[in-house]
């Protein structure tokens, strides 16, 4: 034993802590600016995330949405067969019409017109269940004497309630 | 353990470089650990008067029995989640199977514009329409692979994307088995169904539920003892895609055949 100044060969000691410092001061300087703020929140993801998946806007609005100005066409649908067939079916995403918290109309509705529509539906399909009305458009058209012409359903069905 | 004294490095008066290296090793690692940790809040989550993500449980249960194929749910879709064309969030899958010989497979354009009669004048034993979208799996690999944490699991049961911190790697594409993922053209990053999470935390169904005219597609609320889908998957033969895969899918089918994958 000798007896040495006991810090003599210490600066290597001191060297490896400040670099251990360093590294650690680096790591949590790098945390704050590389992750983002509500990391973490939930889980191993960004919580803000949630927020802003349910931030984003609702274009179908069902079909209490039409009523306060379409009652007519309201009350004939939901009285027919074709009342479980969406009003934004056919029409396409209230959204796109009007807009219901100011209550003023935005565009014209798209109406999707003419028998590709009806076919949608009711053109005859193996895979198609066979308790749902199915038909061959054109026999069906020539059969009850009609015309087939593009818009051939609509001449004998109103399809706010077909029968 | 500890290593004392017959070292060969061993200083007359100090530490060994082996313990030394020992222990600050330890220092650092723990220093780590505390900065990786720390973060990890325990935050109340999402609820509030008119929402609370701890009583929802959100399943979906698709009858294919119902199912008519008029693709009404993949515009509707489309429209309500602004999917860029070409790609599906949803989308419709057709089996026409013979009586003897190779099943007929097909979903133009996801479905979107209905189904053209197969001409191929086969001798069709059964026939059917196949509603596929995302599984929303509970012990899904797509999130499981995300490098960044971009992908992940709400605590109401959705899968979800985070896609201002996606880096569009497409490991998530690769990832799922049922094909539900793509990568958004116009965002350049993943992008999936999400059972329209900002309809159903406001009380409303998702645009697909909404629109179909047949009622082929539930969205339930597991916790809640009345919702029908309870009934449904209390009552009914049910099964999932994949089974074997045991990502466990919280898409139920009622009437799937074994040809659909």
């Amino acid at each position: 034993m000798t007896s040495e100044n006991p810090l003599a060969h210490s600066k290597h000691v001191f060297r490896a802590a400040l670099l251990l410092l360093a590294v650690v001061v680096a790591l949590i300087l790098g945390r704050l600016f590389f992750v983002p703020e509500t990391w973490g929140e939930y889980g191993f993801y960004r919580g803000a995330a949630v927020g802003e998946h349910r931030a984003e806007p609702v274009r179908f609005g069902g079909d209490e949405a039409c009523e306060p100005c379409h009652d007519a066409e309201y009350a004939e649908h939901a009285a027919g067969v074709h009342a479980p067939v969406r009003c934004e079916l056919c029409h396409g995403p209230v959204a796109l019409h009007a807009d219901l918290e100011e209550g003023e109309k935005l565009a014209e509705m798209p109406v999707r017109r003419g028998r590709e529509l009806c076919e949608l539906c009711h053109r005859a399909q193996a895979a198609r269940p066979a308790s749902f009305p199915q038909i061959d458009v054109r026999e069906h058209v020539l059969e009850n004497g009609g015309e087939v012409t593009p818009d051939a359903c609509f001449d004998c069905h109103d399809p706010h309630s077909p029968y | 353990m500890k290593h004392r004294h017959s070292h060969p490095d061993q200083q007359p008066d100090g530490v060994s470089r082996r313990e030394f290296l020992h222990r600050s090793s330890a220092a650092l690692a723990g220093a780590v650990a505390i900065v990786l940790i720390l973060p990890e809040g325990s935050a109340a989550g999402i609820s509030g008067a008119e929402y609370d993500w701890d009583r929802h449980t959100w399943v979906y249960v698709i009858d294919t029995t119902k199912c008519i194929g008029c693709g009404s749910c993949v515009s509707a879709c489309r429209a309500e989640n602004s999917v860029p064309e070409g790609m599906y969030r949803t989308w419709v899958e057709r089996y026409e199977i013979p009586v003897t010989g190779e099943a007929f497979i097909d979903s133009p354009d996801g479905g979107e514009h209905g189904f053209d009669p197969v001409t191929s004048g086969m001798n069709v034993g059964k026939g059917f329409f196949v509603p596929k979208m995302c599984n929303h799996c509970r012990a899904t690999p797509c999130t499981q692979v995300c490098p960044v944490g971009a992908s992940f699991t709400t605590r109401d049961g959705v899968v979800l994307v985070d896609a201002e911190h996606c880096i569009g790697c497409g490991y998530c594409v690769q990832a799922c088995p049922f094909g539900s993922r793509f990568i958004n053209p116009t965002t350049h990053t993943a992008d999936k169904c999400t059972w329209c999470y900002h309809r159903i935390t406001k009380g409303l169904t998702t645009a697909c539920v909404e629109i179909c005219p047949v009622g082929a597609r539930q969205l339930g609320n597991r916790d809640d003892p009345d919702d029908p889908v309870n009934e449904i998957l209390a009552t009914r033969r049910v099964q999932v895609l994949q089974p074997e895969l045991l990502t466990r899918p919280q898409c139920y089918y009622l009437g799937l055949d074994m040809e659909v994958r």
